[in-house]
């Protein structure tokens, strides 16, 4: 009996009960309210530096005045990569946090499961960082959500038309890793290829994120007599296939995906083992001598000091997330000082930003109500001793 | 007798606390409830002496059943419990039986590795299960919340007492369950599987049915969660979840109710209890998942300390224990 | 052709990797009869360590040898504060506690190194060897190599030490042994370090091909445990042949089974486990019988 009402009274003062909203929730004379969800911990945990990115550029700007005199205060949580954790993230950070908006949720299949409750509670979507078309595709149907890195199908798409243009006889092998990310990835190289998709792809081979290594699959599409290898893997797993690739004596013409072609992967031993690979390339990679002397990257540099304590200033994830942060602050500031939630998503909407910092150059984020892909002409880079050099001009998918 | 009044005043704050508590919190604690159930079903499955660290694939599988049934067959919510359950019972039972000739620790094993394995599985047959992007529930307004406009509660609300009334009506069946004769050949099947046999319980018999049994539990719970977070994935019921289950039902084991409610609300607030812990940047993901196992051992090495505890509680409580 | 020899031969590559971590399994279940589900992360953490040491300069062999001392220490340290308390409560609290400790090592390792891969210098060199159309490297030799040499040295100690023959009798019964005067708390602790100091070898070698990561051995344990079960959990021979074993077994069916593919290995593992212990519980090498009470 007693420990019924002990249990009752501990739960009680666990509990505190939401504040009542303003106006425009989420928004006071001082300060915005940001919500986010990413892969704090897990597998994929390298991902959420883009989180971490961000709330040190917004830590940056509130100390030079914040958006029309209001502080932005950013708050993420844990999922663990775990889509139903995002929902519940999610729902806490409208019902509990009152926030105005959410920004940058990370994870394809995370953004899909909170899309549904962000577009019927009326909240802004904004910003995922997440690849999928669909967040640019159906703005009918979700108007309140929007993407910001070019959709990995584009990507395959790119890479496919760089293939057509300079091997157009060339046979590809490609190894994916087995969700929505890789299958993005070749779904979109394959449609890039068109026609020549079936004659000129000889093998495609998918890993599940829970095997130990893929020695067997890149010796498998090594068989398959390629002599262009794509690489549709993350993290260690892209290491991997360079690494065994080099040492089943198989030296094919490399593309890696952005999201495993960060400098840090990249720079293996012996050297020559990624030489020559191509990817693309939209946020600055400070580790890239192209851009030593980048305002941007030292801008990055010196957010990552002063504000991201324990921050690699290599980690390229900390810049893309400031890149996002930067059109969040854009966007915010043409909403006007009368923010609403409205507001904002007008301004997501009619973007035509070219001066973000940490986007490499030219890489411009545009946006018109009919056109939700916010990056979408990006550039090609390759590998050369020890460093990416971009060349040719900006290229876009067919979107 | 006891007993039954302090289950009555707990029923008694059940219904009030969604008045007192906010939306959000009241979710949660439905979320807490689906846990709760789950919980009681291992411990029905531990009165057998066998174990689970696997239950978590039990309430995969009533998670998705229902979410299934709800997607492509338009059933209502409610009545995709009792079929999950079922589902769920049904498999418990079928792995019941190989499960009889594994020992301790090799059964231990087993249901881990099917629980690691679960997620590829659900990700490989992705026609019926919709694969790593998993099934959406949200915005069915034929099929779910109908208690909504019956009893004037909203949706939060709604969820909340769905689950704690069947968490109740379990709670009653399981407590009926294990001081009936059930009860007590599980008893003596775990104690001595010898002097069970000499007087003449089947004892393979027993083990299924406690399979079973805790398997339905675990479908039910699942199926709770799915209707509550209206979505579920392959990384939705993860091994972490299959082991802070078995936490909470050792901590609810020897028949104590409060140390599966206490279990199910770790399970439930452990992050926010790891995130008020001085000097730890929960932001990282070294921090964070040090400190969840930390609290997990501390656990397990407070265990004796706190059963000690508890027992002697229930002596005093109680006229007989279980 | 080529390509079912050289599937066969990376296979024999990875499954020396499984092989080495299941040896670590069995000596702790051996010695202590306890499932040490966190086996994995303690290697990748000794792994960190032996990195460590090499990045402040010291050479290979030094290195090595002292992460071996380190991890035996700290395996009999751990098992002597907090398995022991554990091990006197009910037998699935030392389970979960072994799972306490996974959790635990896998947040510690990425705290203090942080969660990115990285290279890992072996002793053997990583340059490939053709033979045959067939490509496998010196690090791949190594791994087995070290591993058979590693159940030689334990199967001695068992069998021909009395330290051994301590640790085999606190393992079958720990009170009788305890009558005769074996120091039984002792030896539990000694079975921890011997376990951790294997482990530690298992990720050394694991690491040049794996990539040094603190998720590395996550994937690895639950192939190690079928290993593990496959060749006997008693028998140290049997982890390494049932590693080999398993690893070409994996490879050949993700290759040529399609609706295996890349995706259902681990599914696959299940099935190793699943079927033995139904089957013939006592693996390929194991002796004891199992007993089901």
């Amino acid at each position: 009996m007693k420990i019924a009402l002990l249990l009752a009274v501990a739960v009680l003062g666990a509990a505190a009960s939401s504040a009542s909203g303003a106006s425009t929730p989420g928004v006071s004379a001082t300060s915005i309210a940001i919500g986010s969800s990413g892969p704090l911990t897990g597998e994929a945990a390298a991902a959420a530096g883009v989180l971490r990115g961000a709330d040190g550029y917004f830590k940056y700007v509130n100390a030079h005045g914040g958006v029309h005199g209001r502080k932005i205060q950013f708050t993420y949580l844990d999922d663990g990569y775990d889509p139903s954790r995002t929902v519940n993230n999610v729902r806490q950070l409208i019902q509990q946090n009152n926030v105005f908006a959410l920004f940058s949720v990370v994870g394809t299949n995370e953004n899909l499961a909170i899309r549904d409750f962000t577009n019927a509670a009326g909240v802004p979507q904004v910003f995922s960082a997440a690849g999928a078309t669909t967040f640019g595709r159906d703005y009918a149907k979700y108007p309140w959500t929007i993407g910001y890195l070019p959709p990995y199908h584009e990507e395959g798409e790119i890479y496919a038309k760089n293939i057509l243009k300079t091997q157009p006889k060339a046979k590809i092998a490609v190894l994916y890793q087995s969700d929505d990310y890789g299958r993005d990835l070749l779904a979109g190289f394959r449609a890039g290829l068109g026609g020549k998709a079936r004659s000129a792809i000889v093998q495609t081979v998918g890993y599940d994120p829970t095997a130990t290594d893929v020695q067997s699959q890149v010796a498998q599409l090594k068989a398959s007599g390629a002599n262009t290898f794509m690489i549709f893997a993350f993290g260690k797993f892209a290491i991997q296939a360079f690494v065994y690739a080099n040492k089943l004596g198989w030296k094919p013409q490399i593309y890696v995906n952005d999201v495993a072609s960060a400098s840090s992967i990249m720079a293996l031993d012996p050297a020559s083992t990624a030489e020559g690979s191509i990817s693309i390339l939209w946020g600055k990679d400070p580790a890239t001598p192209a851009f030593a002397k980048d305002p941007g990257v030292k801008l990055a540099a010196q957010v990552i000091k002063q504000y991201i304590p324990g921050g690699n200033p290599s980690d390229g994830f900390l810049v893309a997330g400031m890149a996002e942060a930067y059109s969040l602050v854009d966007a915010l500031k043409a909403a006007g000082k009368n923010l609403t939630r409205q507001s904002l998503m007008t301004a997501v909407t009619h973007m035509n930003e070219t001066s973000n910092p940490f986007l490499a150059p030219g890489v411009t984020v545009r946006t018109t109500p009919a056109s939700r892909f916010p990056i979408s002409h990006v550039r090609l880079q390759r590998w050369h001793k020890g460093h990416w050099v971009p060349f040719g001009g900006l290229v876009s998918g067919r979107l | 007798m006891r007993r039954l009044y302090a289950v009555g005043v707990t029923v008694l704050v059940l219904v009030l606390l969604p008045f007192v508590l906010s939306e959000f919190r009241t979710v949660q604690l439905a979320t807490v409830g689906a846990y709760f159930i789950a919980v009681l079903g291992l411990d029905v499955l531990l009165e057998s002496g066998q174990v689970s660290l696997g239950h978590g694939a039990f309430m995969a599988v009533g998670g998705y059943t229902t979410a299934i049934l709800m997607a492509n067959h338009g059933v209502q919510d409610v009545w995709t419990i009792p079929i999950a359950a079922g589902v769920a019972g049904g498999l418990g039972l079928l792995f019941g039986i190989p499960a009889l000739r594994l020992s301790g620790s090799y059964l231990a094993l087993a249901t881990f590795a099917i629980a690691i394995v679960l997620p590829t599985l659900l990700k490989k047959f992705d026609h019926f299960t919709g694969g790593s992007t998993g099934i959406t529930l949200f915005g069915r307004p034929t099929q779910t919340g109908h208690g909504t406009g019956y009893l004037g509660l909203t949706n939060n609300t709604w969820l909340y007492a769905l689950t704690w009334l069947v968490g109740v009506l379990v709670f009653l069946l399981a407590w009926w369950l294990l001081a009936s004769r059930f009860g007590r050949s599980l008893r003596a099947v775990r104690d001595s599987e010898l002097a069970a046999a000499a007087s003449g319980v089947n004892r393979s018999a027993y083990k299924v049915a406690a399979f079973g049994v805790s398997a339905a539990y675990a479908g039910a719970a699942g199926a709770l969660y799915a209707i509550n977070v209206a979505y579920v994935s392959p990384d939705t019921f993860p091994i972490q979840l299959s082991l802070f289950l078995l936490v909470g039902a050792v901590m609810g084991a020897f028949g104590s109710i409060w140390g599966a409610l206490a279990g199910a609300l770790l399970i439930q607030f452990l992050p926010d209890i790891v995130g008020v812990l001085p000097h730890v940047d929960t932001k990282q993901a070294g921090p964070a998942t040090f400190f969840y196992g930390a609290v997990l051992v501390a656990l397990i090495l407070l265990l004796p300390f706190v059963l000690r505890v508890a027992s002697s509680i229930a002596d005093r409580s109680y006229s007989r224990t279980p | 052709m080529a390509n079912f020899l050289q599937q066969v031969v990376s296979g024999l590559a990875s499954g020396g990797i499984y092989g080495s971590l299941a040896l670590a399994l069995v000596i702790i279940y051996r010695s202590t009869g306890v499932l040490n589900f966190a086996q994995g992360e303690l290697a990748t953490l000794s792994t960190f360590v032996c990195l460590a040491l090499l990045d402040h300069g010291w050479s290979f062999w030094p290195a090595f040898a002292a992460t071996l001392a380190l991890s035996f220490a700290g395996g009999l340290v751990l098992q002597r504060t907090v398995v022991r308390p554990a091990q006197r409560g009910p037998q699935i609290g030392v389970v979960i506690l072994t799972i306490g400790l996974l959790i635990a090592v896998n947040g510690l390792t990425t705290w203090i190194w942080g969660g990115a891969a990285r290279q890992f210098p072996g002793p053997f060199s990583t340059a490939p060897i053709h033979v045959g159309g067939v490509a496998f490297s010196k690090q791949d030799l190594g791994v087995i190599a070290v591993s058979l040499v590693t159940v030689a040295l334990v199967g001695l100690l068992f069998s021909r030490t009395k330290l051994g023959l301590g640790l085999r009798a606190t393992a079958v019964n720990p009170n009788e042994a305890r009558l005769v005067g074996v120091p039984v708390g002792w030896l539990l602790g000694v079975g921890w370090g011997l376990a951790a100091a294997i482990g530690a070898v298992a990720g050394v070698m694991a690491a040049p091909s794996l990539f040094l990561e603190p998720n590395m051995m996550q994937a690895v344990l639950l192939y190690a445990f079928a290993a593990a079960v496959l060749g006997g959990m008693d028998s140290p021979l049997g982890a390494v042949v049932g590693g080999l074993i398993l690893g070409v077994l994996l490879n050949l069916l993700g290759t040529y089974v399609h609706w295996v593919g890349g995706e259902l290995r681990l599914a696959a593992a299940l099935a190793v486990i699943l079927g033995v212990l139904l089957v013939r519980p006592s693996g390929l090498f194991g002796s004891r019988s199992v007993t089901r009470a």
